[in-house]
């Protein structure tokens, strides 16, 4: 009696469903046939908001009576201004995308996505649009995948805009990018992320600002430039950055010398929250940085204000940019054609500045500087060096061919009539040639930390002499840029990640960080009272020591310094530490041979409970020995309960004789002969492997020499088909 | 199969009598190793021919011991030819009524599917690491866990209701307590999860898993012939367990397999056990030391690899993941005893004589009470 009842039920929603869903079909199509309605979707900061509304006005200019839809997430960035703009705003939910793993986040983005999917699909079939713009961030992810498979059941007759600001695209957006109709991209090197629909557009905004003629900006501007400076402009953005507006008045000392031909302009930002204050930041660093006398002379040569209103002056009398690397600001300076240094603010997610400021370095249009990750009084701050900014504002304002290059190349970086051209790709009015499926230039993403790792301890470890981390990874900015993001490591509370930056600043040859090595090697402060229970002894663990030893044999740095720190970690309480202080002894054997403490050093740890301990001292005494104590140490050794310290014992003997410390003779033989020479170990001997090896080996060598010669004429002919 | 024909014909006719043969424990235990020692004979060859066509070999893993040569590239999946020769041993020799035998199979099985399971993916990945997963493992080995605890405690419990959730320890005669059934279930379940992974552990050079495992399992078959026979257990004070026997079978059809393998598995190995050999065997040692009330003799037992289980745990979990730093040179133990300079066959030899030596110790708990 029931079932037929409920099958009735339901058979009569689901026609009611379809035909719900045809009507709402139906009426979207007609409703986006008649006028143009646009959804506009993408949020979470200011960087993804400003663009959206920028082509909302390029199209509304176009077609006054064009209806609007905002869809962003409550509480974000777009609350504020779209608001503040005046297009209708809705909700949905959504969450920042946290990465394939098998955990309570990406349980609840999941779920997050889910909702928002589902009111995305209610907000399209009532709006119906007819072009959806999304700019990017996870906010306009469910309004895109809900077109996407309502589109997959062809419902929806709306076209899909994704706009990416920056040169890597984020998570989200190089899925979703690959299915919607155009992907507006502002760097070139993102068309390889999206070979079939991306064009190269530009980066739209709202209000552009043009050059003036230079007599004009003077004339607008509330300070005097004397003739024949060189103007530099500095800022951190409308907020302000702290380590820009401290590292140039770190810097004015050093262009003090310079002012004659010197103008810097500083643009210290508007922040004002507890957390940083920039114009008293910046005040009071200037008077406990410089000079009094010093405080006067700066004047001749530097204007500060908190804000500038008419940019555009400031800019036009320009010769560098000093700037962040955020899309915005890299437009405004490419749009104004000015070569910049660009100092990218690190540990942002995907490091998409650093991305943004090599794309442009790339280009040649833009030289970098990388900030420090330090600690100061407890805190984590970032950091660059007076000195250093000041060396690079020097050093390419006195190449004034270098900053014409780079201005020229600036000029070309990022593509002018960035809402136009969007427009044109809106419309399909083959107005611009956007260059969709244009070959795309090649761009290489930057390691993870580990997979850096793996790279530079594999080359490494093949030869250790001739290394250079400069040769592994090709370009000194990624290598510098390496170095800080390790050197950032090293103030994180886990140890497993201090272990790894002690480790990368090995690799890459981070001299400057060596103090900091050696005082983390020195350290003793102890760890927490469960670690010490379980054997821990103190807060830079046995690892962290062993490899900080390690990595100043890798760096092949000795100095008088580094010799202390090795002497004190030589009586270390890990057996590791004292074991690799012995084994970069020998490595430095040179430098330190005959040295009275070292002797001292290495002979204790011949006595030494661990028997690693033993056998690296051994082989280090056979490096650093110059007289018979080494010898009488060594011939000690014969009787060991371990072969390998036996063994270690008589490659030391070899070295002595190598180095001509002592000579072989009948009276070596005869002091040797109580040598225990059984051995608990051997090296098993599979002659059918080795034959297989061998002919193998000749295989691949083959190979590699017919790849050799296959690989050289590539590159011309890729050449010669391009010009 | 031939325990179930024979009873069947001694019963219709007097001119079988001569069947009556299969009712003794000791001819059908001797019988079920022959057979098992003979199918492994019979099939390796193929088996290992078979393994390498299919490209089954051992992946290169990361272990911190440098060896002279690498083993990867060594046929792996043993195990299924020690499964394959204890089951079709007891097909034969087996009384398919007992529910000893059948939580003891089911164990062995499970655990080898497991392994299995692992070993491919391992193949299939190409790497040493990356079998299942970690949790995965947990998962299926604690799955079995519950159901066999619950049959342990349950209803259906094959040692019987006042039996099934008391405590007995070694060198003493009564049970020590009656942590009642939810306590004790826990407690199988975690020691059945933690023997299978010690033996996983344990099977790191050639030969070293294979032979401890065959003394234990020789042990485990004297006790449950000594708990399953009304008079010797009365004598030696120990529980009467009705139809335990039927271990005594098992273990040496355990024996017979793990003797046959081991003659390709002695250094240097031509197969190597993998997952499926190791869990499974560990899976079938637990279940058989639950099953016969002597699991707390199993750290005694076994305790080579509760010692190779504890130091991998300690050295990775607590030293290398937490402390920062390493407790022992090396883990687990038969790779400390590597690093410290002594061969791999003499490292093999030694720990197998001290696996002799506890299981000596553990035979003198029969009458040391």
């Amino acid at each position: 009696m029931e079932t037929p009842v409920n099958g009735l039920i339901a058979l009569i929603s689901a026609l009611a469903l379809v035909v719900l869903i045809t009507f709402g079909s139906l009426r979207w199509r007609r409703l986006a046939a008649r006028e143009p309605r646009i959804l506009l979707s993408g949020g979470g900061t200011g960087g993804h908001v400003n663009p959206a509304l920028a082509i909302a006005e390029g199209i509304k200019n176009k077609e006054p009576n064009a209806k609007f839809l905002y869809v962003g997430v409550r509480g974000k960035a777009e609350t504020i201004i779209v608001r503040r703009v005046g297009y209708p705003l809705l909700f949905v939910s959504s969450e920042g995308y946290p990465g394939l793993k098998l955990s309570w986040r990406s349980f609840r983005f999941l779920c997050r996505l889910c909702i928002g999917v589902t009111q995305s699909v209610i907000i399209l079939f009532w709006f119906a649009p007819r072009w959806i713009i999304a700019t990017g961030g996870y906010v306009s992810a469910p309004v895109i995948l809900a077109s996407l498979v309502l589109r997959l059941f062809r419902i929806c007759p709306t076209t899909i805009f994704l706009h990416e600001q920056n040169s890597i695209p984020g998570q989200l957006n190089a899925v979703l990018g690959k299915w919607v109709d155009r992907v507006l991209l502002t760097f070139p090197q993102t068309v390889s992320f999206f070979p079939r629909n991306g064009v190269v557009v530009g980066y739209p905004i709202r209000h552009s600002i043009t050059l003036v003629p230079r007599e004009e900006a003077f004339s607008r501007l509330p300070f005097k430039v004397p003739e024949g400076r060189q103007v530099v402009f500095v800022f951190g953005g409308s907020q302000g950055a702290r380590t820009i507006n401290r590292a140039i008045v770190d810097a004015l000392p050093h262009l003090l010398p310079h002012r004659h031909r010197l103008f810097i302009i500083h643009g210290m930002g508007l922040a004002r929250s507890s957390d940083y204050h920039a114009v008293e930041d910046t005040e009071s660093r200037i008077r406990s940085a410089l000079k009094p006398e010093d405080r006067v002379l700066i004047e001749e040569f530097y204007f500060r204000q908190d804000y500038f209103h008419n940019i555009a002056d400031v800019y036009s009398i320009s010769d560098l940019i000093v700037c962040r690397s955020g899309a915005g600001s890299l437009n405004e300076i490419s749009r104004m054609g000015k070569p910049a240094i660009l100092i990218p603010k690190a540990n942002l997610p995907g490091d998409h500045q650093v991305m943004n400021a090599r794309a442009m370095k790339h280009a040649g249009a833009a030289e970098i500087l990388f900030e420090d990750t330090i600690m100061e009084n407890g805190r984590l701050l970032e950091k660059l060096e007076g000195k250093f900014l000041a060396e690079r504002i020097l050093r390419l304002l006195q190449d004034p061919d270098q900053i014409e290059k780079m201005a020229a190349n600036t000029n070309r970086f990022l593509r002018r009539q960035a809402i136009e051209r969007i427009l044109s790709e809106i419309y399909r009015d083959n107005s611009f040639n956007n260059g969709i499926g244009c070959p795309p230039v090649p761009f290489r993403a930057l390691f993870s930390n580990h997979r850096l790792l793996q790279i530079l301890s594999t080359a490494y470890e093949t030869s250790p002499r001739s290394y250079d981390p400069l040769a592994v990874i090709g370009d000194e900015d990624d290598l510098i840029y390496y170095r800080h993001r390790a050197a950032g490591l090293l103030s994180h509370q886990a140890w497993q990640d201090r272990n790894l930056g002690i480790k990368l600043i090995g690799l890459t040859h981070y001299k400057e960080k060596i103090p900091t090595l050696l005082h983390m090697l020195t350290d003793r402060s102890p760890t927490t009272r469960i670690r010490r229970i379980f054997g821990g002894d103190f807060e830079q663990v046995g690892f962290i020591r062993r490899n900080i030893v390690q990595a100043l044999q890798v760096m092949n740095h000795f100095d008088a310094d580094v010799e202390k720190a090795l002497l004190t970690a030589a009586d270390d309480p890990y057996y590791e530490v004292r074991a690799q202080v012995c084994r970069t002894a020998m490595h430095f054997g040179s430098a330190i041979a005959g040295r009275e403490v070292w002797m001292d050093t290495l002979m204790k740890k011949l006595d030494d409970d661990c028997f690693e301990v033993v056998l690296m001292a051994a082989g280090a005494l056979g490096e650093v020995g110059i007289d018979g104590r080494a010898l009488e140490a060594l011939l000690n050794l014969k009787n060991s309960h371990y072969w390998q310290v036996r063994d270690a014992a008589l490659k030391g003997l070899s070295r002595l004789v190598e180095r001509r410390v002592i000579s072989p003779s009948p009276d070596l033989l005869c002091r040797m002969a109580g040598f225990i020479l059984t051995s608990t170990d051997f090296r098993p001997h599979f002659s059918i492997k080795e034959t297989f090896n061998m002919i193998q080996k000749g295989c691949r060598d083959r190979l590699m020499i017919e790849e050799g010669l296959d690989a050289s004429p590539l590159p011309s002919e890729k050449a010669a088909g391009k010009s | 199969m031939i325990y179930h024909l024979g009873n069947f014909l001694f019963q219709i006719s007097e001119a079988f009598s001569f069947c009556r043969l299969v009712n003794y424990i000791s001819f059908r235990a001797i019988m079920a190793a022959l057979t098992s020692v003979i199918f492994v004979f019979l099939f390796s060859r193929s088996f290992i021919l078979f393994v390498h066509r299919q490209c089954f070999l051992d992946q290169v893993r990361e272990t911190g011991v440098h060896s002279a040569f690498d083993k990867s590239g060594t046929p792996t999946m043993g195990g299924v030819l020690i499964i394959g020769a204890v089951l079709s041993s007891m097909l034969i020799w087996g009384n398919w009524n007992s529910p000893f035998l059948l939580c003891s199979l089911g164990g062995m099985l499970w655990f080898g599917f497991l392994g299995l399971l692992d070993d491919l993916s391992k193949v299939r990945m190409k790497s040493g690491d990356r079998g299942l997963s970690e949790r995965t493992k947990l998962v299926l080995q604690g799955l079995f866990g519950l159901v066999f605890a619950w049959i342990c405690v349950g209803p259906y419990a094959p040692l019987g209701e006042n039996l099934s959730t008391k405590l007995y320890i070694p060198f003493y005669k009564y049970p020590l307590l009656d942590p009642g059934p939810y306590l004790y279930g826990a407690f199988i379940f975690l020691f059945v999860i933690f023997v299978s992974n010690a033996v996983n552990i344990t099977d790191g050079l050639d030969g070293l898993a294979i032979t401890p495992a065959l003394f234990v399992a020789v042990v485990l078959g004297i006790f449950a012939y000594v708990e399953g026979n009304r008079i010797y257990s009365s004598y030696l004070y120990y529980p009467y367990l009705r139809g335990a026997g039927e271990l005594t079978v098992f273990g040496a059809a355990f024996v017979g397999a793990g003797l046959g393998f081991l003659w390709y598995n002695a250094y240097p190995a031509q197969i190597f056990m993998g997952d499926t050999g190791s869990l499974a065997i560990g899976g079938t040692m637990a279940v058989m030391s639950v099953l016969l009330k002597q699991e707390m003799l199993f750290p005694l037992l076994g305790g080579l690899f509760i010692a190779e289980a504890l130091t991998s745990q300690i050295q990775d979990k607590i030293g290398v993941r937490w402390v920062g730093r390493r407790i022992f040179y090396r883990a687990p133990l038969h790779h400390n005893l590597q690093h410290k300079g002594i061969a791999e066959t003499k490292v093999v030899i030694r720990l197998w004589i001290v696996a002799g030596i506890l299981a000596l110790i553990s035979l003198a708990t029969l009458k040391l009470r």
